[in-house]
This record gives structure tokens, sequence and C-alpha cells, in this order.
């Protein structure tokens, strides 16, 4: 780690950190305080449409048949797609600066003539995306807590029940954010790179999707990172998804290490 | 390619453009690893040891960018913490020397402001060793006199000063060992007091009368002209003027060749 390469990264990242942290803190607001509010008319909604209640069950990764407990309306705030692509693209941003960012830029060979591993480098970058990441999750758990407020108090979860969440969230993020990285380490172009990366995670979540409305996709679901991850379950046990959390840690951390070998070994300089 | 600079000499590295000098210089500075063969800076690995040997050199990129949010004194203060070194105070001495406002913001910055910035980041720390690749491009002439004062300063003071050009008159003004590079091998390693005295006179003949002598031995006749001759001499002035005292001489200038010159007659020499 270099104290004055990460002051840089978080100075360039600030402003994204900030942005990002309000787009999660509304989105998670306005979703913990609407869906357990429609919480009763969405249950009438899917009693007439059994095609709702399997959308439901695809977006909350699991059928919970007639469940009406605060884990369904919090279960679809905390894997909704447009929270997932809010974090992820924070994660996509963060994490593909450097290299292929800062190749793009043309200031790679200013930051690689200065006194430093490409090691130091990179674990100064990813200290400083770990920070950004925290402050993100942190405003967007703020949201969903000023949220809840304003809903029914038989609808408001334990707050370690929604800790439990994030945390699996924030294993989830840091999975595409690995992916980041590696094709980050792999690329001259921050554009190719962000392009594979969306790729993938839109893949992810639409087989994640697909697998539970087409058998065959769901021989394959075990591919997709979304398949480990299930807020509903926690918020409705309280239980730490060990096995998923434990997956998604081996994702991100390979992927992250990969990343890093690649861009210790490789040759760089401005195109 | 075999080149040993001597420490606190002014080098400079010639060649045109694609030759290799940009290429040899990342090499040297870790960011490409040799295909074949090793670079060592103080006796150290360029690809291995790159952190160490970056802490004792300052290094301008020939097409330096900088993050367009920073300004001078932003700059100074970020390298000071990544080398762990106080940059700022000196930093300050040069871009007083260099007439550069620290507090402007590179987004604004003119090429030349952002060149001055560039070679004020390389120098603060007072490296052992400063590697420039076409330092003086974008700035005017008067800046260009500054730096390169600036250079032969620190070269003074015991500094190692590489860099690379295509700008001659330059690098003959301000460097006392030069090498040229063509397709990634080097062509002559040199001072260039040296690669003057191979290189013989110029010479030129301006002949009274249309009918011209015979040419001599000693003479290598590079263009003629009617009643003017330029050619290279070859040996000794002495055996030239007893012969031109025989013949009608209206002019005479004999030289050393200049960088030019000489950089043209290495490659062309090289070619065949």
């Amino acid at each position: 780690m270099n104290f004055g390469l990460m002051r840089k990264a978080a100075i360039e990242l600030r402003g994204t950190t900030i942005v990002f942290g309000l787009a999660m803190m509304a989105g998670c607001g306005l979703l913990g305080f609407a869906l357990p509010r429609f919480q009763a008319r969405i249950m009438q909604r899917m009693a007439e449409m059994p095609f709702l209640q399997e959308m439901r069950s695809a977006m909350l990764g699991a059928d919970l048949g007639n469940a009406s407990g605060p884990e369904v309306p919090f279960g679809i705030a905390w894997s909704h797609p447009v929270l997932l692509a809010i974090l992820w693209a924070h994660g996509i941003i963060c994490c593909t600066r450097m290299p292929a960012g800062e190749v793009d830029k043309g200031t790679i060979d200013v930051v690689l003539g200065l006194p430093v591993s490409r090691w130091q480098l990179y674990v100064s970058e990813t200290v400083v995306w770990l920070g950004s990441a925290a402050i993100v999750l942190a405003m967007a758990l703020a949201g969903s807590l000023i949220g809840m407020r304003l809903a029914p108090p038989e609808m408001r979860p334990e707050l370690s029940r929604l800790l439990i969440v994030i945390a699996n969230l924030f294993l989830l993020y840091a999975s595409v954010a690995g992916m980041a990285w590696l094709m980050s380490s792999l690329s001259d172009r921050r554009g190719r790179a962000v392009t594979v990366v969306l790729i993938v995670a839109v893949s992810a979540f639409l087989l994640n999707y697909l697998a539970l409305l087409w058998p065959a996709a769901k021989r394959v679901q075990f591919l997709s990172i979304l398949h480990y991850y299930r807020p509903v379950f926690p918020l409705r046990d309280g239980r730490w998804p060990v096995g998923d959390m434990a997956a998604l840690g081996a994702v991100a951390a390979g992927l992250w290490a990969a990343g890093g070998v690649v861009f210790s070994r490789r040759d760089l300089s401005t195109l | 390619m075999a080149l040993n600079v001597p420490e606190g000499s002014l080098f400079g590295f010639l060649g045109p453009n694609g030759a290799g000098k940009t290429t040899t210089i990342r090499v040297l500075l870790g960011f490409l690893r040799p295909s074949s063969g090793r670079a060592a800076i103080f006796g150290k690995d360029c690809w291995r040891d790159t952190r160490q040997i970056k802490a004792d050199i300052g290094y301008v990129p020939g097409d330096l960018r900088l993050p367009s949010w920073i300004n001078g004194r932003k700059a100074l203060s970020i390298f000071s913490s990544v080398r762990g070194r106080d940059m700022v105070r000196h930093g300050s001495e040069l871009a007083e020397a260099l007439s550069l406002d620290l507090s402007v913001k590179v987004r604004r910055m003119s090429r030349g402001m952002r060149q001055k910035l560039g070679l004020i980041l390389a120098m603060a720390h007072r490296p052992r060793l400063l590697i420039l690749d076409e330092p003086t491009s974008g700035l005017d002439p008067l800046m260009q006199d500054v730096v390169r004062e600036q250079l032969r300063g620190l070269s003074r003071a015991g500094t190692t000063v590489f860099f690379s050009s295509h700008t001659l008159s330059e690098v003959d003004a301000l460097c006392d060992r030069v090498a040229i590079v063509r397709q990634g091998r080097i062509v002559a390693d040199s001072t260039l007091a040296e690669l003057r005295r191979q290189a013989g006179h110029e010479v030129m003949i301006r002949w009274r009368r249309e009918a011209e002598p015979p040419v001599p031995e000693f003479l290598a006749i590079n263009t003629r002209e009617p009643r003017v001759w330029h050619a290279t001499l070859k040996g000794e002035v002495e055996p030239l003027l007893r012969w031109l005292a025989g013949h009608p001489v209206e002019d005479l200038m004999i030289g050393r060749p200049d960088l030019e010159t000489l950089f043209k007659r290495y490659y062309e020499r090289s070619e065949r």
C-alpha cells in the first residue's frame, strides 16, 4: 500500500462515491418505503395473475408461495435490478480505473514512473475502492432504514438481518468488481473492459432469471453469481448464508488475485 | 543494445521516430519487460528491482499527461507522499525558476505549462538520474534555455541526465555524450568531441576559375556544384592546405561537422 497513491485515488473517486451513494440511498429509501406499503395490493394482484408470482420468484431467487412477511418486500428491494445495476456500475467504474483507465487517459506512464511496485499500486487502488464501496453500501443501508421508519411496524425487518443481506450483497458486488479488476488488467481500453464485465453481469442476471422459468437453464444456474444471493432467506430466518457467501467470496478473491498477477507481469505503457 | 551511461553525464539518446528511443526508456523504467537480455540501472535489474531504482529516478514521458483535476501544488504534495520525501520546497523553487504558477489546474494549462510541471515533478526530489523523453518539446525558445540551464546545474551537482531527442541542436548545445539508435540498435556511442574527431573535417572550397583541379586522395567529395566543392577531409588539415596553395582558391571553409551532419552520416553508414 502507498498512502500517496491512495490519496490520489480517493480524490478521483470522491465524486463517484457521493453520486452512487446518494443514488443507492434514494433507491433503497424509496423501495423500503413503498414496497411494504403496497404489499397487500401486490399480493392481491398476484392471486389474480399467477404469472406475477413467477416473476416475483424469479426476482427473489426462491418460490415463497403465499408468504407475506417483511422478507418479501425487503427481499424484492435488496435484489431489485435497478439497485443492482447502480451498485455494479459503481464497482465497474472504480475497478477499471487501474490500469485500463490510466492507459486510456495516457497517465499510466506518470503513475508507473513513481517508485511503487505494481502490487502496491493494485492494493492501494483496491483499498480505496473498498472504502468507496463501504460508503455506498452504508448510504444504501441508511436509505433503507429511513424508508423502513415510514413502513408499518410489522413490516420492518430486524437490523441484524439487514446487515447479513448487506454482507451477502457486498460479496455479490465484489464478484462483479473482481471481474472488472481482471478485465482492466487484461485490457488497454477501459471501454472494452467495461463492455466485457457488463456482458458477464447481464448474462448472470438473465441466467438466474430464466432458471426459474425454464428447466434447461436451471441445470447451469450455479454459474450465475446471482444464484448465491437470495436476500429473502436471511431476512426470513436471520441465518448467515455461509455457503453462498463463501462461493461469492472465492469468485471475488480469485478474480481479483488473477487481475493482480496479470497487472504485475504484463507490459504496460501509454499507447 | 549495449549502452553505458557515465554517472553525472548529460547523455543524449538520438534517433528518428520509430528507432526505439521510447521503447528503450520504457524498458529502463520497468514498463516493458525485455524480450531478451537485461537492462540495469545503478547495478539493479530494471524489471525486478524497478521500485528501488525509481526512488532515485525522475522521469518525464514524451507525451506527458497528468490528471486534469490536479494543480502543481497538489501534485507536489501527492508525489511527496508517494515518494516519502519532501518535494514541495524544492518544487516551489523550480516553479519560480521556470515561471510556473502552481495553483493552476492541469486542465487549464497549455502544453508548455504541463511540460514545465512534468519537469518540476521529475526534478523536485533531486534524483540521481533524470530520464527525459523529448523534454523541451512544447516550450518556447526562452524557456528551453532555462530548462537547459537547470539540466546543466543538475549535471554539475552530480545528477545523470539521460534524454532522448530528435532536436539535434539541443543535444549539440547540451550533451557531452551521445548514443545514436537505429532500429533498436546502437550505431554510435561516444562523446560528441570524439564523434566529430572520427568524422573528420568538413571542407568547402570555392574555385576562382571554372577549370577545377583533379580531386586529391585525401578529399571525399560530398556535393559538387560549378566552382564549389563540399567535401570531407580524410586525415589532417596540413596536406590540404599545402595542396590548395598551388591552386586558384577564392574562398575556403574548414570545420568540424555539426551534429546534424554526423547524425545523417551515421544513419547512411548503417544503412549501407
